[in-house]
């Protein structure tokens, strides 16, 4: 018999209670594991989708949509004359209704501009010229919306072919209709407007020189903001409340999760008084006796730790398979994030476990005399 | 821990072990008084049995005897030390101690061997040794057939002798026994003294026991009679189970 045979029987006391607690942490858990993911996946498949296209970057006016603001079009002659910028690819992006699904990546292209570089064909061809009313569909996109090539497609008033499908390298652009910048700013009524500008840095230059640029950048247009590409998410108000908001429910469920164990831990102590006094009666040091109860709590939070990050998993990979957002989302579910949450777990176990740790250890040994 | 001299002439010239003198408990902000000013000495390899009726203060003077609780007044010395100033209680109570309770305070999810083998945390040796040191000790109490059973599937006398096998896990030189037979019916209580005294004598270990029982008593080397708090009578035995 070892120490851990000790904690592991005391948490096998009561196999009902502790299977509760378990769920209760394994929910916590899988909470965290879910809606960090999503959330860490979102921005890690948009900044996987610009380096895919090879924008070094991003001038947006993120506010509190998630889509940027529409600004003039000749904001970017104000920039391109830059000497560290060696192209830059004007675009429309939106999100919007089509047809089956509830939501879906337009991006419309600055005819001509890198932007369309990365796309490679899987199928069919790409647009002839600017204003051919057509679209190539990424391959995620055309599955969701069950499209080929030859097929139609309703965008705003208008019907356009479908004659190509594309790989852009990224969830993103698998998952986006791509179109000509001019068609959809005539189809949209936005003519002259764009709300993101791709910039490519001149080759060589420094991740601070960068975002030096991005600075002097930004000091020449008031009407959007430059950021490093990848990082430009951050700044959505609307991609940042939705990122409060996922830690936070994560943090409450942790916090609910912590009492539930406390909880357990004390009912614990309180029902093993007699026990834990009879082993300071025989000996035991308090400090063994914390050792045992603290144990015990985060050994319940390692459990459902792993318990939860299972179920989060697969709770992920299912939510990703639902006909309304398959295709929008590459949850992050890296080992990190399993590593992290599971240390979550045994941290909320060992931070529950000590104050039922130090009451146990508060008992008197004496007691054990009685009864 | 500091060495003090003996308290009396008696302890100067013998081998003792507990040695007290005015020794006082308090409880309740001193409302009650469970011990008031109690005087003895318990020399080494003696049996001495503690009597007297409820409440007068015997199993408080077991605890006290145990570092189970600290005095409100007077001295203790265990082998010239002073009790109520140990540094370590708890090593006190694994190395030295061996306790015996009436009610056997068993840990329910653990099995016989395992029960035995709790108090050998507090001491070095390694997993295996603990496993073989408590079958050892099984034997010796007449087990060896029921090691992998729970408390709650062995009789009252088996669980008796599995809580005897515990109080000798880290090989202890005092036994303190509250009332070791209390919830035993007349044949498993001869076994089961047999089994204690037969023990303390292989063992070369003083035992002091508390008991209400005079039958039990008078095997002791010498009774210890308490009323109130106080001792009133101590009565060496001319045949004893030494």
């Amino acid at each position: 018999m070892t120490f851990l045979t000790i904690v592991v029987r005391g948490l096998l006391r009561r196999p009902v209670r502790t299977g509760l607690t378990l769920v209760g942490i394994s929910i916590g858990i899988a909470a965290v594991v879910a809606l960090v993911g999503i959330s860490r996946g979102f921005e890690q498949s948009w900044a996987t989708g610009m380096k895919s296209r090879g924008t070094d970057v991003v001038v947006s006016n993120m506010g509190a949509t998630l889509t940027p603001k529409p600004f003039s079009a000749t904001v970017r002659d104000r920039i391109a004359s830059l000497p560290q910028v060696a192209a830059t690819c004007v675009i429309f992006v939106d999100l919007t209704s089509i047809e089956d699904s509830s939501m879906m990546v337009v991006s419309a292209r600055e005819w001509g501009g890198f932007s369309w570089q990365n796309l490679k064909l899987i199928s069919g061809r790409m647009p002839k010229d600017a204003m051919e009313p057509v679209v190539v569909l990424g391959q995620t996109a055309a599955e969701v919306l069950k499209k080929k090539v030859g097929d139609t497609i309703q965008i705003e008033a208008e019907e356009l072919s479908v004659i190509g499908i594309v790989d852009g390298g990224a969830m993103v652009e698998n998952g986006s209709v791509i179109l000509s910048l001019p068609l959809f700013q005539k189809m949209s009524g936005n003519e002259g407007k764009i709300n993101v500008i791709d910039l490519r840095a001149t080759p060589g230059m420094s991740e601070d020189e960068v975002r030096r640029l991005c600075e002097q950048i930004n000091g020449l247009i008031p009407e959007a903001r430059a950021m490093v590409a990848g990082e430009h998410l951050g700044n959505s108000q609307a991609y940042r409340i939705i990122s409060a908001m996922s830690w936070g429910t994560s943090l409450l469920a942790v916090i609910v999760g912590v009492l539930g164990v406390m909880n357990t831990m004390l009912m614990t102590v309180f029902e093993r008084k007699q026990e834990i006094c009879i082993l300071l009666a025989i000996g035991w040091k308090r400090g063994r006796i914390m050792s045992m109860i603290l144990w015990e709590s985060a050994l319940l939070g390692l459990l459902g730790g792993i318990v939860g990050v299972l179920t989060g998993s697969a709770g992920v990979h299912l939510i990703e398979k639902l006909p309304a957002i398959h295709g929008l989302l590459e949850p992050d579910l890296s080992v990190q994030l399993m590593i992290f949450s599971v240390a979550i777990a045994v941290g909320v176990g060992v931070l529950s476990g000590l104050y039922p740790a130090w009451r146990s250890s508060r008992l008197t040994p004496s007691l054990a005399m009685q009864g | 821990m500091k060495n003090v001299p003996p308290l009396s002439d008696f302890c100067a010239s013998h081998d003792c072990v507990f040695e007290a003198k005015g020794l006082k408990k308090e409880f309740d902000d001193g409302r009650v008084q469970a011990l008031r000013g109690v005087d003895f000495h318990i020399e080494h390899g003696e049996f001495v049995a503690i009597i007297g009726p409820s409440g007068c203060g015997k199993t408080t003077l077991l605890q006290m005897l145990g570092a189970l609780d600290l005095p409100s007044g007077g001295i203790l010395h265990y082998r010239g030390n002073s009790l109520p100033d140990l540094p370590d209680p708890s090593a006190y109570r694994a190395r030295e101690i061996g306790f015996i309770f009436q009610s056997f305070h068993l840990l329910p999810t653990f099995t016989a061997l395992e029960n035995v083998q709790i108090p050998m945390f507090e001491t070095e040796i390694s997993a295996s040794e603990r496993n073989d040191r408590a079958i050892e000790l099984l034997r010796s109490v007449g087990l060896e057939h029921r090691l992998h059973h729970f408390p709650s599937k062995l009789s009252g006398g088996e669980r008796q002798r599995v809580a005897i096998a515990r109080s000798l896990a880290n090989g202890p030189s005092v036994l303190l026994a509250d009332e070791p037979t209390g919830n035993l019916d007349s044949e498993n209580t001869g076994h089961i003294l047999e089994l204690i005294i037969r023990l303390r004598h292989e063992q070369d270990m003083t035992l002091v026991l508390v008991t209400h029982d005079l039958n039990i008593a008078r095997m002791a080397s010498r009774t210890i009679q308490m009323k109130d708090g106080l001792i009133v009578s101590t009565r060496e035995a001319p045949h004893t189970a030494n």
